[in-house]
């Protein structure tokens, strides 16, 4: 072994090591789990079943309900997220009254913890307790926030206030790390503000972009708080996500070899979207 | 090189998974068996600590009350309470027994789990200890408590408060209407609707999702003249019965509850009722006194609230039972407070502090009657708790009831039609029970 | 001369101010809410009001000031953990080019697992190892999830950095990893803040794994927060003062530091 490759694995170490106990464990436990019908009730060993807990899983409609439901959440949380964000941020850099007093207040949301901001929605949006439809009905308008149709898109926009401010908060990082030079250019070139931001300032974004994208994503992907605080994954299974169906059927229902089944098949899913999403980056970037 | 380092990576995962998986099965495997008597009469001066882990509920609180007057009877046992939200407490109790070490010694069952966590061997049997308890006097425990304590003919439990529902009502309000409590079903429909006006609603309901709905439908069931389970313990939920009562609920739902309701449990209702805007809910007997404390969410309307049966007379029993884990460190001590806490004469100064009741003779003390929250409540009381029934029955409860309150909340919903719901509902226990 | 205002101006100004109002309306109304009585919050549209002090009353009685010591001190050694292996990792993959891009990726996925899958791992840990009733299982657990994402960040952070200053450092005669601790670290300080900031709040905020994880009867906070939605209903009034108990200090310290973080997050971190 050289010097070099010694200096590298002793720098790794720490890491690897850590990673291995509270990330490997957990996960091979898990995996293990998932080959069994181990129950939260049984005691002992219990029995290695290989692949059963997958077929069942594989085949039951509410597993693929609570992915599409998931997948529906995280789609329309981020989009708004990455927009709203977008818009947020460039207002903000170009502020200069009470800069610091904005930020600070704007990026709030994200130090609430969630299980508190579903308790609190589950109010502020009730029909006779709520400040919101108490406002909108006084403007003529009847909006069933938690009704059969909403329930999801509410959910999403309760992600949507409180982690709006992450995305501003990285998006104003690489608003600032964009150079003054090619803006300016374009300015005396003539062009106009709109063609300046689509053609300059939005190629140098996209990789910040990319990055709070997929980490949003996988956050938005966890959503379990907002469902036990509000709905419950009613109306009907509308708003049943998939942290939701594996601690019901994990925990509440004691099949913790079925929940894992579910999970690895999550994760299956989510590292085949990653692994297809770098793939397509880097070809973009080769061109 | 990244081929190199992933492999480590899993070969370390793998490794330090597999070493102790083992040593982790090793040590669930075994339960340590602390001395116990097993007996019933606890000499008091008896040494140790109990540990317990209970719900924050008002009822805990007014146990935790009484813990100084039981130690001036066992002054050597330190009773140590901890109290969460009630999923908190259930993953947290469920999270314990899967520790050799004892964590808890002394437990609160809710209904559901009772059959699941005896099946799992969670729970020492307790017959021996409360036949053997001097002037327990354990028959005049309400019957429909002592059954949800007992798997198989043998008790595991002993009842700590019950939640039966009722139907709660604002009596100046039926007054003003000139009606009469409902005694059918289709009077608690007409009646709702009757008392629904343009600044209140006449029945605030919880339709949300899982337990709530299937909590508060089973009411309307029973009214219906059906029953969730038949005498050989197989589902009854898709009869004609069944089908009146869903009916009627979504009825009621639609004309007479508040709008914009769909994902209400009991705190939306609660809210709305104390609040002026809803004229009467299904809900646990022991709101009452709680709707009618001026210091309480009510304010003004505090003592215009009353409680009666649910038409037809049964409704649906939740109940709380003591029990001592099979873990517990201190059995003896364990068993000296729960016995001591549900004796006849302190379950009285329980309920009167505003206790739920578990003891037919407290409902009928003097004591009680007097200092209490009036006679016409524990006479209601009394009723209710005559000829009630749980949610479920055998193992698998708490999957059973989400099971069927889901199927229940896509019919509100009006995703599936009331017929498709209730043979779904039926199918899903069918396929538990299995 | 007078200044024109340009339409895009106005615009800008109004969506900040809209930002602002859908930010700052719900934490108002969980602040008064906490100065009400039960029967004043059944009323949505009372905004003047007499306040009482009862819910404050409560949420200290209830010991939500050692709750939220308790989710500080995880936090902070959670994160103190995670800066220090993971900024030597970090350097080692950005420097020594350890692992492709798809690692750097795939370093994250396992986040998406469902922590109810891997609680009862991390207890049948604990038990086994006789570390139940201490802060480790939490810590660890925590781990799982902030060490890979401040390592992930990291990674950017390093790769910024000329390696000619390291090269330097080597002529100049400092150990590999005197170079590193004493040249490269400096450089990307303030980008270890802004990760540390980061980890901070995923610690800060998680419930589940606190929940079963943390020692009997030494809840952390966004437990104790939980734990005022009970059986007889969520206790509107307590919770909304543990809201603000848990808000505030994070808000203030947020003032010092937001600029420090937009500037630590430039420093290059959000590359890929």
């Amino acid at each position: 072994m050289t010097r070099m490759t010694r200096f590298r694995w002793g720098m790794l170490a720490p890491v690897l090591a850590i990673t291995g106990v509270a990330v490997g464990f957990p996960l091979g436990y898990a995996f293990y789990l998932s080959l069994t019908d181990y129950r939260l009730t049984s005691r002992g060993a219990p029995d290695v079943v290989g692949l059963e807990n997958y077929f069942f899983v594989l085949t039951d409609p509410r597993m693929w309900n609570a992915f599409s439901n998931t997948a529906t959440y995280v789609i329309i949380a981020v989009a708004l997220q990455t927009l709203l964000g977008l818009a947020i941020a460039l207002a903000l850099q170009k502020q200069q009254w009470a800069r610091d007093l904005t930020r600070a207040m704007l990026l709030a949301p994200m130090f609430i913890t969630p299980i508190a901001v579903g308790l609190t929605f589950r109010f502020l949006l009730n029909d006779q307790l709520g400040a919101l439809p108490a406002m909108l009905r006084s403007l003529g308008i009847d909006y069933d926030f938690f009704g059969p149709g909403n329930a999801l898109f509410t959910l999403a926009l309760m992600d949507v206030w409180q982690w709006t401010p992450f995305m501003v908060l990285l998006l104003l990082a690489g608003l600032e790390s964009v150079p003054r030079q090619p803006l300016e250019a374009a300015k005396v070139d003539g062009a106009s503000a709109w063609y300046a931001f689509r053609r300059v300032v939005l190629p140098l974004l996209t990789p910040v972009l990319t990055v709070a994208v997929l980490l949003r994503s996988l956050d938005a992907l966890k959503v379990f708080e907002y469902v036990y605080a509000t709905t419950r994954g009613g109306p009907g299974t509308e708003t049943e996500t998939i942290q939701y169906f594996t601690y019901q059927t994990g925990i509440q229902f004691f099949r913790l070899g079925e929940a894992s089944a579910v999970a690895f098949v999550l994760l299956a899913i989510v590292l085949t979207l990653i692994v297809l999403l770098f793939r397509r980056l880097q070809r973009s970037a080769a061109r | 090189m990244s081929i190199r380092r992933n492999a480590l990576l899993a070969a370390i995962g793998l490794t330090s998974a597999l070493a102790l998986t083992i040593s982790g099965c090793a040590g669930t495997g075994g339960t340590e068996a602390p001395a116990s008597s097993g007996q019933g009469d606890i000499p008091s001066d008896t040494e140790g600590t109990v540990r317990i882990l209970m719900e924050s509920v008002p009822d805990t609180d007014i146990v935790v009350d009484l813990v100084d007057s039981f130690n001036e009877e066992y002054p050597g046992i330190a009773v140590e309470i901890e109290t969460l939200g009630f999923d908190q407490m259930r993953d947290k109790l469920i999270a314990s027994f899967q520790s050799s070490e004892p964590t808890y010694d002394l437990i609160v069952v809710d209904n559901p789990w009772m059959d699941d966590f005896v099946d799992a061997g969670f729970l020492q049997p307790l017959d021996d200890r409360i036949t053997t308890t001097t002037d327990y006097a354990a028959e005049d425990f309400f019957q429909p408590l002592v059954d949800i304590t007992e798997v198989d003919g043998v008790r595991y439990g002993v009842p700590f408060y019950n939640y039966a529902l009722g139907y709660l009502y604002r009596t100046d309000l039926y007054e003003e209407a000139g009606l009469s409590v409902p005694s059918t079903l289709d009077e608690l429909v007409a009646n709702s609707q009757a008392l629904t006006t343009s600044e209140r609603t006449g029945i605030a309901m919880q339709p949300q999702r899982g337990y709530k709905i299937f909590e508060e439908w089973a009411n309307w069931l029973f009214a219906a003249g059906g029953s969730i389970y038949d005498e050989s313990g197989a589902p009854t939920l898709n009869t004609p019965e069944a089908q009146a009562a869903l009916e009627a609920y979504i009825e009621a739902f639609t004309t007479a509850a508040p709008a914009n309701s769909s994902n209400w449990a009991f705190d939306e209702a609660f809210r709305s009722v104390s609040g002026d805007q809803s004229a009467a809910m299904i809900s646990y007997n022991w709101n009452l006194p709680g709707l009618n404390d001026p210091e309480g969410a009510s304010g003004d309307l505090a003592g215009s609230f009353a409680l009666a049966p649910m038409p037809g007379g049964k409704q649906v029993l939740g109940s709380w039972s003591w029990a001592i884990p099979a873990n517990s460190a201190a059995s003896d001590a364990a068993w000296a407070f729960a016995a001591w806490i549900t004796s006849t004469e302190v379950d009285v100064e329980r309920v009167v502090a505003g206790g739920a009741a578990i003891r037919e003779s407290t409902l009928t003390d003097p004591t009680v009657l007097e200092s209490g929250f009036g006679e016409d409540y524990y006479a209601a009381i009394i009723e209710i708790l005559s000829d009630a029934a749980p949610l479920s029955q055998g193992l698998g409860g708490e999957e059973m009831i989400q099971a069927v309150g889901t199927e229940l909340s896509e019919a509100v919903a009006g995703t599936k039609t009331v017929e498709q719901a209730l043979a779904d509902a039926q199918a899903a226990v069918e396929r538990i029970q299995r | 001369m007078t200044r024109r205002v340009s339409p895009w101006g106005i615009a800008r100004t109004l969506l900040l101010w809209a930002a602002a109002v859908t930010v700052a309306f719900p934490i108002i109304w969980v602040a008064l809410a906490s100065f009400k009585s039960p029967a004043q919050l059944n009323d949505p549209g009372l905004f003047l009001f007499s306040p009482n002090l009862d819910n404050w009353a409560r949420v200290f009685e209830a010991g939500i000031l050692d709750a939220a010591g308790r989710s500080a001190f995880v936090a902070a050694v959670t994160v103190s953990i995670s800066v220090v292996a993971g900024s030597m990792g970090a350097y080692a993959i950005s420097a020594y080019k350890a692992g492709g891009s798809a690692t750097r990726f795939g370093i994250l996925a396992a986040q998406v697992l469902p922590p109810a899958v891997l609680v009862f791992p991390f207890l049948t840990m604990a038990y086994a190892l006789r570390i139940d009733n201490t802060y480790v299982p939490i810590i660890f657990a925590h781990l799982s999830f902030v060490l890979p994402v401040i390592t992930w960040f990291l990674i950017g952070f390093f790769d910024a950095v000329p390696r000619s200053l390291e090269e330097q450092a080597r002529v100049d005669g400092f150990s590999r990893f005197a170079a590193f601790r004493l040249v490269v670290i400096p450089q990307v300080l303030p980008g270890i803040g802004a990760a540390a900031i980061f980890g901070f709040t995923l610690s800060w905020n998680d419930m589940f794994y606190g929940l079963i994880l943390a020692p009997t009867r030494e809840t952390i906070l966004p437990v104790a927060i939980a734990a005022f939605n009970t059986f007889r209903g969520v206790e509107l009034g307590a919770m909304s003062a543990a809201i603000i108990i848990a808000v505030v200090p994070v808000v203030i310290a947020s003032f010092f530091i937001q600029r420090r973080l937009v500037q630590g997050i430039s420093g290059g971190a959000v590359k890929f």
